[in-house]
């Protein structure tokens, strides 16, 4: 599976790229691809192009707050989760979007 | 002052004092008046109070107030001789006899107890902090002093001559005991109080009232009594605050007579046997004066605010006070041990183990921080150079005070114009002598450079007959009037050789222009010595005699000075502008000509040149050693050490350990070969510190804690920042980790947590390193404890910055198992270090790609 993903917390220091390796860890375990996004402090990262976007097969935001370029992915089944999610439990995360 | 008539003369003044005419300043305005005949009243214009000018409280009964119009009215013989005195006092004199009062409000900011103690259900009590300290020791009540409902009962009729020798010896012995006091070593501000008292016990008010109760009848025990409640009453009942406080001194002054009077003793004598914090409603200044300083740890007042002469003491004498604390007399039982915190404004009624964990690490912490600012930061990097010490300017005691908290090396300027400023007569040896000692003692060893007076100029006072001049900058000023007032510069002296045994100190003259001005001073030292031996009074031996460079004649014979002096101080301020013949004042000149001018730069490398070819030390103390911008060329010329202003000694350390000495001489060598003072300019980096530090020290890990929640932890996280020196209020960096940490548990899994903030209460962006003995509860999402936490701090002005991308780096890290398994088994601090560094792309001691001294700094335009 083609995955796209977008990191973000409130301070943008540190939760945003923990997050960010963890999930590109796990579905690398899974046997996705997966290209992660981050918006923290140092602005967006990794940015995702209009065809990643396009040629994904489900988008997951694990952000706390709002993200930029949401319009970005009108069309695309999108799957978001608080932050601390991909933290505690990612493996439930990639259990949840492979039904 | 008018002509008014016949019947007297006038003198209008507005109280120029913040504070009012108090007591300190009152007894000043009660001296003058008293060395005259004439009647001399006071009135305040504001209010219609009127009073014998001659009575301390009469003047402070008048309620005087910051700019109320007062006008004072003399009438007798020498009525012109007393409006000219006092014409000169409320001018000249009354402005500057104010001793300034501390700002309460950053004294009593916070009162907010910790966050750990909080959590642990420990409670507090606020109170106004009006004399900075932490303490613990047993309560011990001290009742108010009270007068007698009644008088003892005494046989006999009343004799009323009798009666009126048992006062006027009561008052003798009182007014004696003070004297006493005032004799030893007491700061000149505890000094300023003393006499404030010994002028009330000494007032012709009291005095009269005294009488007159006598002579309507009443025993010598009655009448004190009775005078003390018509006092009390009158002040008690001031508008002032500050006022209403003196009631507190009279009553004190009245209770000490009657016990002079009387066999029973109505005032409790207290004796501390244990470290003790004695809470009362009020105490007075002879009260706190006969209490054991060595046991008397914390004190705690009802009433008094941070103006009452107990504060003010204890002020001086380091005592932690909180005052303002409601009923504390009643909310403690005698023997129970409690923590004045008075740092915070708070006091702590129960000792418990959170408690004191909290302030065995508060004590720790700070003493810490004192050692870590005191070290000499120059290291392994720095061989070759950056030697230079950094010293502090200072004219009080206090602010001596102030630059050995921030790690002074030394004094390299202690002024003592301010001592002969603002009064009538020169100030005496016992006085001199008192405020040299005080700086000595807070050197602990270091060396104090004490210049002596340098009057004249811009400086003048009403005890020196110095002409008025055309020129005064050019003038009789500093060394040159010597000659004509040996005797105010032996006085002087002898102060400072007898303080000497106290510390390091070394004597510096002002304002020198030839050899024969040195060899007379050198003889005025030699006397001052031969008249001390003689006293059989000791002093230090081989004290040291230097001068200031002013004048530039003097660098033209420096080949035969160095054979007389020891040491030289740059007084940069005066050599350049009599130097380029500029007043510094005036912008149409001042602009150009500036101590970065190459022509200058040249000067002064040459007199350092030939200082040091004959061995001799040389220091700068002007305001271009008091610019962070100028420090690569100072260091470059090489001099023994910088006097700066004290409260920012520890930064220019830090700058200091941060330069290359080789790149400073570069700049130097550009700067001598530039073509003015703005090409000078661009060579000199304009930011210096800062961004600096590098990202991770060995400072910053701790290892083995013994924090037992998430509030300890981050707190000893915090404190571990204030010992690196890499912030300077804890609190706000404190609650800038908790509102990140309320959003949600910072606790990532895996035993790990990584609390972070974003503040300006960083000076620099850091990473901390805390490792538990044991892992504790943080919430975390696994819900596993933790045992290890990576603090992240980045400063909020940066946006953006190479750190980030190493913060983002860490967080990443920080999800790999490898590297947390390292982080845990990692051995010692420098082997947290190097792994972070290495793992994180920065070097041990530097950060990403930033250096201080630009590398190619810009090119002056060639000629």
């Amino acid at each position: 599976m083609r995955i796209v993903a977008v990191t973000a917390c409130p301070t943008g220091i540190a939760h945003t790229y923990m997050a960010a390796a963890r999930l590109e860890k796990i579905a690398k375990h899974f046997g996705h691809e997966i290209k992660v996004e981050t918006q923290g402090a140092m602005g967006i990262e990794n940015k995702l192009t209009e065809s990643d976007i396009r040629q994904a097969h489900i988008a997951i935001f694990a952000v706390d707050i709002e993200i930029e370029g949401r319009d970005r992915f009108n069309g695309v089944k999108v799957i978001q989760v608080p932050l601390q999610e991909a933290l505690k439990n990612p493996e439930g995360i990639f259990t949840k979007i492979q039904h | 002052m008018a002509d008014r008539d016949h019947r007297g003369f006038e003198v209008l003044f507005t109280c120029p004092l913040a504070s009012g005419l108090h007591a300190r300043p009152a007894s000043k305005l009660a001296e003058v008046a008293n060395r005259y005949a004439s009647e001399c009243t006071l009135t305040n214009l504001r209010n219609g109070l009127f009073a014998n000018a001659k009575s301390v409280l009469g003047i402070i009964a008048t309620d005087i107030r910051h700019q109320d119009r007062c006008v004072l009215l003399l009438a007798g013989a020498d009525q012109r001789a007393a409006s000219k005195a006092l014409q000169a006092f409320v001018q000249e004199i009354l402005p500057q006899c104010d001793v300034p009062l501390i700002d309460t409000a950053s004294l009593s900011r916070g009162s907010t107890l910790p966050r750990s103690l909080k959590a642990a259900g420990v409670t507090c009590i606020p109170g106004v902090a009006v004399s900075r300290g932490i303490a613990q020791g047993e309560v011990v009540i001290l009742n108010r002093m009270s007068l007698p409902q009644k008088e003892p009962t005494r046989p006999g009729p009343i004799n009323s001559n009798d009666e009126l020798d048992l006062i006027h010896t009561a008052l003798s012995t009182v007014r004696h005991q003070m004297v006493e006091r005032l004799k030893y070593s007491l700061t000149p501000v505890g000094s300023a109080v003393l006499q404030a008292d010994l002028a009330m016990a000494s007032d012709v008010l009291l005095l009269e009232k005294l009488t007159q109760q006598v002579l309507s009848g009443n025993s010598a025990t009655q009448a004190i009594m009775e005078t003390a409640e018509y006092f009390v009453d009158l002040l008690g009942h001031s508008e002032s605050e500050y006022i209403r406080q003196r009631s507190a001194d009279i009553e004190e002054i009245c209770l000490q007579l009657l016990e002079e009077v009387s066999d029973e003793s109505p005032m409790p004598s207290i004796q501390l046997s244990v470290p003790s914090v004695l809470i009362a409603e009020t105490l007075g200044p002879q009260q706190l004066l006969q209490l054991d300083r060595r046991r008397l740890k914390a004190l705690v007042l009802e009433h008094s605010g941070s103006t009452s002469h107990a504060a003010i003491l204890a002020r001086s004498l380091g005592i932690p006070t909180l005052a303002a604390v409601r009923n504390a007399r009643l909310l403690f039982a005698p023997g129970r041990q409690i923590v004045v915190d008075a740092n915070r404004g708070l006091l702590i009624p129960q000792v418990s183990l959170a408690v004191q964990r909290f302030y065995e690490r508060e004590q720790n912490t700070l003493d810490l921080r004192k050692t870590a600012w005191s070290r000499t930061l120059p290291t392994e990097s720095d061989t070759n150079t950056n030697s230079m010490e950094v010293a502090a300017n200072a004219s009080s005691g206090e602010e001596a005070m102030v630059a050995f908290e921030n790690g002074a090396d030394g004094i390299g300027l202690f002024r003592t114009e301010m001592i002969f400023l603002g009064r009538e007569e020169p100030p005496s040896e016992q006085e001199q002598f008192a405020i040299y000692s005080e700086v000595l003692r807070a050197a602990e060893g270091r060396p104090v450079i004490i210049r002596t007076f340098d009057i004249g100029g811009d400086k003048k006072v009403p005890y020196l007959d110095l002409p008025r001049e055309e020129n005064p900058f050019l003038g009789y000023r500093g060394a040159r009037i010597y000659g004509e007032y040996p005797q105010v510069l032996q006085t002087q002296l002898r102060a400072i050789l007898r303080a000497s045994p106290a510390g390091h100190v070394q004597i510096m003259a002002p304002m020198i222009t030839s050899l024969e001005e040195i060899v007379a001073f050198k003889v005025a030292v030699e006397e001052a010595k031969k008249t001390l031996a003689s006293d059989g009074i000791a002093f230090g031996s081989n004290i040291k005699i230097g001068i200031m460079i002013e004048v530039p004649a003097i660098a033209f014979s420096l080949d035969r000075i160095c054979r007389e002096v020891d040491f030289f101080s740059l007084g940069t301020n005066d050599l350049s502008q009599y130097f380029f013949a500029a007043d510094r004042s005036n912008a149409h000149v001042s602009s150009h000509f500036t101590v970065r001018h190459p022509g200058f730069l040249r000067f002064l490398e040459q007199i350092v040149k030939q200082i040091q070819s004959q061995h001799k030390w040389i220091g700068v103390c002007g305001d271009m050693a008091a610019n962070l911008r100028n420090l690569p060329l100072l260091l470059a010329l090489n001099l023994d050490e910088i006097s700066v202003p004290g409260a920012e000694v520890h930064e220019f350390k830090r700058a200091l350990s941060k330069y290359d000495a080789v790149d400073c001489q570069k700049i130097l060598e550009r700067a001598l070969a530039c073509k003015n003072s703005s090409e000078v300019d661009q060579l000199l980096p304009l930011q210096p510190s800062r961004q600096q530090e590098p990202l991770i020290s060995e400072e910053l890990v701790v290892l083995g804690s013994r924090s037992q929640t998430k509030e300890e932890v981050i707190e000893e996280m915090v404190d571990a920042f204030y010992v690196a020196n890499r912030t300077d209020d804890r609190h706000l960096l404190e609650e800038a980790l908790w509102a990140r940490e309320d959003l949600y548990s910072t606790g990532l899994g895996f035993g790990f947590a990584t609390p972070h903030c974003k503040t300006n209460a960083v000076t620099s962006d850091s990473i901390c390193v805390l490792r538990l003995k044991d892992p504790i509860h943080w919430d975390s999402v696994d819900g596993e404890p933790v045992s290890v936490v990576v603090l992240l701090a980045l400063r909020d002005s940066e946006s953006a910055s190479t750190h980030m991308q190493v913060f983002s780096i860490l967080a990443r890290k920080l999800m790999s198992e490898d590297f947390r398994h390292s982080l845990l088994q990692a051995e010692t601090r420098t082997a947290v270090t190097v792994y972070l560094g290495e793992q994180l792309g920065t070097t041990f001691t530097g950060t990403v790609g930033e250096t201080l001294v630009p590398k190619s700094p810009v090119q002056p335009q060639s000629p």
